[in-house]
C-alpha cells in the first residue's frame, strides 16, 4: 500500500502542472516585483541597478502621500459601510420568521456577481454632473444640493469608495450569514431564558462569536482599500488632478503610460508590504481565538 | 403593553430600512435595464426613472449587430471555460498528490502554492504582462486563460484540500486491492467523490474570470479581437457616449449570464464566493 501511494512518476505528473503555472505566473512575478524595483528599467532595454533610488523618488513624491491618504480613506469608508450594513442585514435575514427572507438575501447579494466595469460604468452614469440620475433625482424632489460628485477634489475619493462598498457589501453580508448559521442555537435559548432582548442577545452573543468572520471581513475590506484601482481607473482616471490616485494607480501609470517599470514595481512592492502589514496587524489584534474554542465546546461547527 | 408597542414601532422602522436598502441595492440595476430599452429623449428628458414608455428593442439589435457584442461575449465565454478547465485539471491532480499520496515535502509544496492567497493581483500585473509576452502568448486567448488559472490555483487547491481530508483512506486501499492502478483510482474513485468541491470551484472561477478587469485591461485591452465583455462595456466610454440605450443594452447583456447563474444556483454561488473565508482565516 505504501508503495502504491508513493508512485514517484504519478506524483511528478500530478504536481507539475500546478507547480509550473503557479511558479511561472505568480511566484516568479512577486520575486521580479522586488528585484526590479531596484533597477531603472523601461521594460524592454537593459535594466540598470540604481539601488533604492526608485523608492526614495516614490517616497518623496507628493502623489505618494495622496495615494496613501486615499488608500486609507477608501479602506475606512468600505470597512465601516460594509461591516455596518452587512452585520445588520445578516442578523435580520438569519431570523427564520422574517417575511421575504429569500428576496432580501438576493437583493443584497446581487451586486457582487456583476462585473466591476458594469458597476463603474453604471455609477458613472448615476453620478454624472449634468445628466446623472442622482442629480436628476435631487432636482425632481426640488433640492438644489446637486453636485459634481466625481469632479470634486475632496469628495471624489469618497464617491469612488462608496461605489466599491455598494458592490461588495453583499459579499460581507453572505460571510456573516454563513457565520451566524454556524452558531449553536443554545446560546440564544440561554439568552432568552436570561430575559435578554433579541438586540442584546445579538450584541453579546452573535458579534463576539463571529470573531473569525469579522477577522476575515476586515482583512478583505482593509486590504481592498489599499489595493483600490478599478473604480479609479474607470471612473476618474485618478483625477481631478491627482486627487483620486492610489498606490496601484501610480504603479499602473508608471508602467503602462510612462514606461518607468522600475518605479512602478517599487510602488507594487510597497503595496505588497502594506497589505502584509495589515494582515500581521489584524492577526495580532485577533490573536486570541477564544470564540473558536467556545463554539467548539458548545458543539457547533468550529 | 407599552414596551411591546414601542418594539413593534421599532420593528416597523427597521423593516422600512431593510426595504430601503434593498431598493438602493437593486434600483441601479433596474434603472440600467430600463434605460437599455429607452431612447435618449426618454433617458434624459421625459422619463429618466421609470419603465420605458415605448420599448426600444432596437437598442439590443444595435448592441448585437453594431458594437461587437457577440465577439466580446464569445471571448468571455471561451476564456471563462478555458480558465475553469485548466484550473480544475491542475488543482485536482495537485491536491490528490499532496493530500493522498505519500512523499517527502508534500506539506511544504502545499504551503508554497497556498502563499498565492496573500499576493494581490494588482501587485503582479506588470511582471505577468512581461511573462505572457516572453512566452509568446500575447494576442491569443491563452494570454488570459493561463494567468487566470495560475491566480485561481491557490484558492482551488485549498478548497479541494479541505474536501479531500474528509474522504476515508480505505477508498484507495479498496481500489488497490481490487487491482486498480493509481491513475484509475484517481479518475474513477476519487475525482467523482469530490464533485461538490468541483462545483464550488467551477462557479467561483467562472464568475471571477467572466468579470475580471485588471489583468484583461493590460493583457488584451489593445487587442480588439480578444476583448472580453468587461472591456467591451468600456468601449462605449469614449466613442459612443451619445448612444446610451445601446450602452445599457450591452451592460445588460454582459450582466445577465452572471445574474442567471446566481438566481439559479444562489446557494452554491454564495458558498463559492464565501468559502475563501474558511480557507484564508
Amino acid at each position: 500500500m505504501k508503495r502504491y501511494l508513493s508512485n514517484p512518476l504519478a506524483i511528478i505528473l500530478f504536481i507539475t502542472p500546478t507547480l509550473g503555472l503557479f511558479t511561472i505566473f505568480v511566484f516568479s512575478s512577486i520575486l521580479k516585483v522586488f528585484y526590479y524595483s531596484f533597477f531603472d528599467w523601461n521594460g524592454v532595454g537593459t535594466a540598470v541597478f540604481t539601488g533604492v533610488e526608485n523608492y526614495s523618488k516614490l517616497f518623496s513624491s507628493s502623489t505618494f502621500a495622496t495615494a496613501n491618504a486615499n488608500g486609507f480613506k477608501f479602506a475606512l469608508v468600505i470597512t465601516v459601510y460594509q461591516l455596518f450594513f452587512a452585520s445588520i442585514f445578516a442578523i435580520a435575514v438569519s431570523d427564520r420568521r422574517m417575511p421575504f427572507r429569500k428576496f432580501f438575501r438576493t437583493a443584497y447579494f446581487i451586486p457582487v456577481v456583476l462585473s466591476v466595469t458594469v458597476v463603474c460604468q453604471l455609477w458613472t452614469s448615476i453620478l454624472d454632473a449634468d445628466n446623472g440620475l442622482l442629480n436628476a433625482l435631487l432636482r425632481a424632489v426640488g433640492s438644489d444640493s446637486r453636485q459634481n460628485w466625481l469632479g470634486s477634489r475632496y469628495g471624489a475619493i469618497y464617491a469612488l469608495a462608496f461605489v466599491n462598498a455598494w458592490q461588495w457589501m453583499g459579499y460581507q453580508f453572505a460571510l456573516i450569514v454563513a457565520g451566524i448559521k454556524s452558531i449553536s442555537t443554545e446560546y440564544y435559548e440561554a439568552a432568552e431564558i436570561d430575559g435578554a432582548s433579541a438586540t442584546r442577545a445579538h450584541w453579546h452573543v452573535t458579534i463576539p462569536l463571529l470573531k473569525e468572520t469579522y477577522f476575515f471581513c476586515l482583512l478583505v475590506s482593509v486590504t481592498g482599500g489599499i489595493k483600490a484601482f478599478t473604480e479609479i481607473q474607470i471612473m476618474t482616471g485618478g483625477g481631478p488632478g491627482t486627487a483620486t490616485q492610489t498606490l496601484t494607480y501610480i504603479m499602473y501609470r508608471a508602467a503602462f503610460v510612462s514606461h518607468r517599470y522600475g518605479y512602478g514595481l517599487a510602488a507594487a512592492a510597497v503595496l505588497v508590504l502594506e497589505c502584509l502589514a495589515v494582515i500581521l496587524l489584524l492577526n495580532y489584534l485577533f490573536r486570541d481565538r477564544e470564540a473558536k474554542q467556545l463554539r467548539r465546546l458548545a458543539g457547533g461547527k468550529p | 403593553m407599552k414596551t411591546s408597542r414601542k418594539q413593534s414601532m421599532g420593528a416597523k422602522i427597521f423593516s422600512i430600512c431593510l426595504w430601503l436598502y434593498a431598493l438602493v441595492s437593486l434600483y441601479p440595476l433596474l434603472w440600467m435595464m430600463f434605460y437599455s430599452l429607452k431612447s435618449n429623449e426618454e433617458i434624459f428628458v421625459s422619463n429618466p426613472f421609470g419603465l420605458p414608455a415605448t420599448w426600444q428593442w432596437g437598442n439590443y439589435v444595435n448592441a448585437w449587430t453594431q458594437y461587437d457584442v457577440p465577439l466580446f461575449f464569445k471571448n468571455s465565454l471561451l476564456v471563462g471555460a478555458g480558465t475553469v478547465l485548466v484550473t480544475i485539471f491542475c488543482a485536482l491532480l495537485f491536491t490528490f498528490a499532496i493530500s493522498r499520496l505519500r512523499w517527502p515535502f508534500s506539506r511544504s509544496v502545499r504551503t508554497y502554492v497556498a502563499l498565492g492567497m496573500f499576493i494581490p493581483v494588482q501587485a503582479i500585473m506588470i511582471p505577468v504582462v512581461q511573462t505572457v509576452n516572453q512566452l509568446g502568448l500575447l494576442g491569443t486567448r491563452w494570454s488570459l486563460i493561463l494567468p487566470y488559472a495560475a491566480i485561481n490555483l491557490s484558492f482551488a487547491t485549498m478548497v479541494y484540500f479541505g474536501f479531500f481530508q474528509g474522504i476515508p483512506k480505505e477508498m484507495e486501499e479498496a481500489a488497490c486491492i481490487d487491482g486498480a492502478n493509481i491513475y484509475q483510482t484517481f479518475l474513477h474513485i476519487i475525482a467523482p467523490l469530490v464533485s461538490p468541491a468541483t462545483i464550488t470551484i467551477v462557479i467561483y472561477v467562472f464568475l471571477a474570470s467572466w468579470n475580471e478587469f485588471i489583468l484583461a485591461n493590460v493583457l488584451v485591452g489593445g487587442v480588439a479581437k480578444l476583448k472580453t465583455l468587461p472591456l467591451g462595456v468600456l468601449f462605449f466610454q469614449g466613442q459612443f457616449t451619445t448612444d446610451w440605450g445601446s450602452m445599457g443594452a450591452t451592460m445588460t447583456i454582459a450582466s445577465i449570464p452572471a445574474i442567471l447563474v446566481y438566481v439559479i444556483f444562489s446557494e452554491q454561488v454564495e458558498r463559492a464566493m464565501t468559502v475563501g473565508a474558511a480557507v484564508k482565516g
